[in-house]
Order: structure tokens, then C-alpha cells, then sequence
């Protein structure tokens, strides 16, 4: 038994260092091979008024004369010892400037994946237990509507009325200058981008967990526990809830880098300092070095958990193994 | 329990659509004519809708910017639902070690960000116009449903009528286009109507966030792009009527879409 857990980690860590190794790859190919010139990212106008010497000169310094083999080889090296370059924008060591930022996508993404954690499931419960109610058809409705809205209309409609007409809330950025440690200012900032993070996915989780729930009202046992007497909430919690939270505990690890890059669009319309606004910026430009490490993170985030979530899975049922079926987390466009 | 037909959907779906692509008929004003003399007008008489910053008229610019969004929609939906069934049913009908390559590979293009992925694509398009738009869309939004392509032909594969087909010597592409792609209609034919307003969507918020369509290429997102400038001039309806259509279009779309979705709910409640 024990040599084949050994062997199944082993399985999952050659897994994970491959596909990142691909990722990164493929991130440095097609970045490079896509039009416009880093140049601009590090002089600014400045490379119009510089002469042709000049220009190969940078381009040499920057490393970027050689050939994309060549680029990657020397990128690699410098990655494995921890060095992965300087940002072209910034003129600083990327991990700083990528570290000044992230604890903002982490905050507002994380606080959002617990409330819709929370929420979906509450939401599903409580439409699976007033299954075809009044009260079920009005929270469907609301959640078909709301999940029709895209996100960037959402925060526009937010902006337009509670910091334009209203004039309650800040409609950008994470906090007001000078007022960088306050916490009543930095909760302000973070009302709206968080309004639309949770309302932008909540509903996808909480139907699928009514939905399952529904199926699971189905079944026989059902029928065993209420005919013993117990009252349909009492069975709803104690024994459908039970046999649905495994496939949702899964589902959410996949939708945990999902969320965190869902607050992508949501960071850049309320200008908010996150990873989100910095992969934008990166790849419009070319700040090549920035957008490897910005896609590397996310990337690696998303396989990581896509690697939790089969494991969650094969340890609650055995029968899943290895085998070939990888729960789908259906990813929407944007 | 059956589902009702979703009519009010349909009829309003048909009244946008008609309009869009009619909108020659009826339309008084230039939709690209910039009216210098009335920018930023609240809605009266003369320009139903107001005019945007620009000066342009938003009631005319609906229904004709209303035609490149659907259009953007159906080409995207179009790609990424060719791309799904032909990658799906080749993972599925390939044999284990195939499979597993072809399910990396496409768990790897999810895991790239979709915002990025399509930066890049944009970025080698080049300048943007409707039909690159429509193409990036498409290449970005085929995996989750050839993902489930792939589960619904594995077990179409097994079954006695596609043995049958099989034994009587049919090809690998007359085996998908006459029997397994007839199998798979229902099953997708949900996701591709979610497809349609999914890549409604993408247009309008890479048009909004400045990688989609110019403002002179006048569509719903880029409509709504001019509308960091509204906020200053409190014209509020330049930014609220493209995203009502936009999103009353989404709406209708998914009414007729959970219409089509197989239903689960067939038997009784125990509960």
C-alpha cells in the first residue's frame, strides 16, 4: 500500500514540474514572437530619438539580441537560482515589484473565494430544501440575471452609482494617499471590487451545488431516513449535504486560482494595485520578464490545484484512482 | 415537470436581432457622424437615446454597432464549437496515451489565463478588427466544451449502432459527422448557446478594456470603452443603455439555453 502512494506523489510532482516547464515555454515563445518592441517598456519615447547603434546597443544589454533558444536557456538558469530578471518598466527586480502587489490580489481574491465558498453552498442548500418555491424561483431568477451581467458593466453600474450619483464609496485604487494604514479607508476601497468578485461567480457554484443536491434528493435513502421520522431539513444537512461536499470541496480547489484570476478584469476597471492590473500592463508593453513571472505564478497556481483537486477526489473515492476521468471546472471566458 | 418555452425570450432575442440586421430601414442619423454641436445631449426627441461624447447618436449606433456584436458572437461560437467536437472526439476516440496528451494539452491552454491568452493572440493579429476578434474569442473558449465532447464520446463509442457502423468499414470522420456528432447535439447544444453570449461578452470587455475593437468600429464594447469619460459628464446614458442591450441579449440567450439543457429533474422529489 505504502509503495503506491510514494509512487502516486511521485507521479503528481513529475506532473507539475512538466506542465510548468511547458507553461513556461509556451508563455516565452508566444511573447516574443508577438509584435512590438520592449524597448519602449524600458526608455519610453526616448527610443524614437535614439540612433540605430544605440538601439542594438540596449537590445544587447537587455539580452534581448539573441535567438529565443538561446533567451530561454539564459532565463532558465537565472529562474532555477531565483533571478528572474528585472521588470523594463520599473527598472526593478521583478519578485519586488510583483511582491508589492500581491498581497492586495490575495486579500481582495481571497476574502471574495471565502464569502463565495460560504455562500454558494448556503444558497444551494437552501434552494434545494424550497426546491420549486417562491422563494427558490425568486433566487434563481436573481442569479440567472446577475450572472448575465458581465463584470466590467457591473463595476461600471457600481461606480455610476454609488461613488458618482451617491458619492458613498471611492471608485478606485486599494487606498486614499496618505491614508496607506487605515483601515475604515483600505474596507472602503475594497467594498465595490468585492461586490462584483463574489456576484461575478457566486451563482455558477451555488446552481451546481442545488443541482446536485436535487439529484441527490432522488435517491432511495432519502425515502429510508424520512420514513424513520426525520424531518427533510434534518436529512437535507445531515445525509444529502454529505454525499455532495466532496465533489464540491473539489470543485472549489479548481475554482480558487479561477477566482483569483477572475479579480483580473475587476482590478483594472477599479484601477486596484493587484497582480491583475500588473499582467495587463506586462503583456501590452512587452515587459517580457514581468509577464513570465506574473503567468508563471498563476499558471502554477491553477495546476497545482487542479493536481489538489484530483487528490481530494481519489482520497474520498478510491475507485477515482489515477484513472483517466479529471473532474471538468468549466472555466468561462473571462 | 415540464420546462415552459421560453417565448418572452425568444420575442425579445428576435426583436434585436431583426433590428440589428434591418436597422438600414428605419435609421435617420449616421450612426458614425460625429455631431460636434450636440456631444454628451441627455436623451430628447430628436436623439432617443442621447449622444455619446463623440456626438454621435447612441440610438442609431445600437442597432447598427448591435450587428458586429452578434456577428462577433456567432463567428467565435462557430470556431471554438469546431474546434471542441474535433479535438473532443479525437481525445475521445484516440486511443489512452493519445487521450492523455491531447487532455494535457488542453488543461495547460486552461491554465494560462484567458485574459493573457488572448492579449497575446491579439498582439500577433496585429490591429484589431471584427473577424480577428471573432477568431481570438474562438481559439481562447473551445476547451471546457471539448472536454465534455470527449466524456460524451467515450460512451457514445461503445455503443452497438457505432460498432455497427465500424464493422461495415466507415472511417474515422464518417463515424463523427453521421453518427457520433448526431449523438452529441444534445448534449452540447447548450453549451453552445452559452458559447454565443460568452463571446458576446469577451467582446465587449476586451473592447471596454482597450484589446478589442477602436472606437470607430462602433460595437456594444466599444461603445461602453468611452465610458471612463461618461463618469466626468454624468452622462449616464451612454453607459447604461449599450450594457441594457447587452445584457438583456445575454439574458434571452441563457433563457433559451437552460430550455435546451437536458433535464435531470425527471423524477418525483423524495425530500
Amino acid at each position: 500500500m505504502k509503495s503506491r502512494y510514494i509512487i502516486r506523489i511521485v507521479y503528481s510532482v513529475v506532473k507539475f514540474a512538466l506542465s510548468v516547464i511547458v507553461l513556461s515555454v509556451l508563455v516565452f515563445t508566444i511573447s516574443r514572437l508577438a509584435p512590438g518592441d520592449p524597448l519602449y517598456a524600458y526608455y519610453g519615447e526616448r527610443v524614437e530619438k535614439m540612433s540605430m547603434e544605440e538601439q542594438e546597443q540596449a537590445r544587447e544589454k537587455l539580452g534581448l539580441g539573441e535567438s529565443i533558444p538561446t533567451q530561454y536557456v539564459r532565463w532558465f538558469q537565472g529562474a532555477i537560482h531565483g533571478d528572474f530578471g528585472i521588470s523594463y518598466k520599473y527598472k526593478m527586480d521583478v519578485k519586488e515589484v510583483i511582491a508589492e502587489r500581491i498581497g492586495n490580489t490575495f486579500f481582495l481574491g481571497g476574502l471574495g473565494f471565502a464569502l463565495i465558498f460560504a455562500l454558494s453552498l448556503f444558497i444551494g442548500l437552501f434552494c434545494a430544501w424550497r426546491e420549486d418555491k417562491i422563494a427558490d424561483r425568486v433566487i434563481c431568477g436573481i442569479g440567472t440575471l446577475t450572472s448575465c451581467i458581465p463584470e466590467f458593466w457591473m463595476s461600471l453600474l457600481l461606480i455610476l452609482v454609488f461613488a458618482v450619483w451617491l458619492k458613498w464609496l471611492p471608485s478606485s485604487g486599494a487606498y486614499s494617499v496618505g491614508k496607506e494604514r487605515s483601515l475604515t479607508d483600505r474596507t472602503a476601497h475594497l467594498i465595490l471590487p468585492l461586490i462584483v468578485v463574489v456576484l461575478g461567480h457566486l451563482w455558477y457554484y451555488a446552481f451546481q451545488v442545488r443541482n446536485r443536491l436535487l439529484e441527490e434528493v432522488r435517491e432511495d435513502y432519502v425515502l429510508l431516513a424520512r420514513m424513520k421520522g426525520l424531518s427533510g431539513k434534518r436529512v437535507l444537512c445531515r445525509h444529502c449535504l454529505r454525499n455532495v461536499l466532496p465533489s464540491y470541496f473539489s470543485m472549489m480547489a479548481i475554482a480558487f486560482p479561477h477566482i483569483l484570476g477572475g479579480t483580473y478584469v475587476v482590478e483594472t476597471v477599479f484601477s486596484y494595485p493587484g497582480i491583475g492590473t500588473l499582467a495587463y500592463e506586462s503583456a501590452r508593453y512587452q515587459d517580457y520578464n514581468l509577464l513570465m513571472l506574473v503567468s508563471l505564478l498563476t499558471g502554477t497556481l491553477v495546476i497545482f490545484c487542479n493536481i489538489l483537486a484530483q487528490w481530494i477526489n481519489a482520497c474520498i473515492d478510491p475507485r477515482i484512482g489515477a484513472g483517466r476521468e479529471s473532474r471538468q471546472g468549466e472555466v468561462g471566458s473571462l | 415537470m415540464k420546462k415552459k418555452f421560453p417565448v418572452f425570450s425568444l420575442l425579445i432575442l428576435m426583436i434585436i436581432v431583426i433590428g440589428c440586421f434591418g436597422c438600414g430601414l428605419f435609421l435617420t442619423k449616421d450612426p458614425r457622424y460625429m455631431d460636434l454641436a450636440h456631444f454628451d445631449t441627455a436623451p430628447n426627441k430628436e436623439f432617443l437615446f442621447g449622444t455619446d461624447s463623440m456626438g454621435r447618436d447612441i440610438f442609431s449606433m445600437i442597432w447598427y454597432g448591435g450587428r458586429i456584436s452578434l456577428l462577433i458572437g456567432f463567428l467565435a461560437t462557430l470556431l471554438s464549437t469546431f474546434l471542441a467536437v474535433l479535438v473532443g472526439s479525437a481525445a475521445g476516440y484516440a486511443p489512452a496515451w493519445a487521450d492523455g496528451i491531447l487532455m494535457r494539452a488542453t488543461e495547460l491552454i486552461l491554465s494560462v489565463p484567458s485574459l493573457l491568452l488572448t492579449i497575446f493572440l491579439q498582439a500577433a493579429a496585429g490591429k484589431a478588427n471584427r473577424y480577428s476578434l471573432a477568431v481570438v474569442i474562438g481559439l481562447t473558449s473551445w476547451m471546457g466544451m471539448a472536454k465534455v465532447v470527449r466524456t460524451e464520446i467515450l460512451q457514445l463509442k461503445n455503443t452497438e449502432y457505432v460498432l455497427a457502423a465500424k464493422c461495415l468499414g466507415g472511417g474515422f470522420f464518417h463515424l463523427l459527422w453521421r453518427h457520433l456528432v448526431p449523438g452529441l447535439v444534445p448534449s452540447i447544444l447548450f453549451m453552445v448557446v452559452m458559447n454565443v453570449k460568452n463571446a458576446m461578452a469577451a467582446e465587449a470587455t476586451l473592447s471596454f478594456m482597450g484589446l478589442g475593437l477602436p472606437v470607430e468600429e462602433i460595437s456594444w464594447g466599444s461603445m461602453l470603452s468611452l465610458s471612463e469619460n461618461a463618469f466626468l459628464t454624468h452622462a449616464w446614458w451612454s453607459v447604461l443603455i449599450p450594457g441594457l442591450f447587452l445584457v438583456g441579449t445575454i439574458f434571452c440567450l441563457t433563457n433559451l439555453g437552460n430550455y435546451m439543457r437536458k433535464s435531470i429533474n425527471k423524477r418525483h422529489s423524495n425530500l
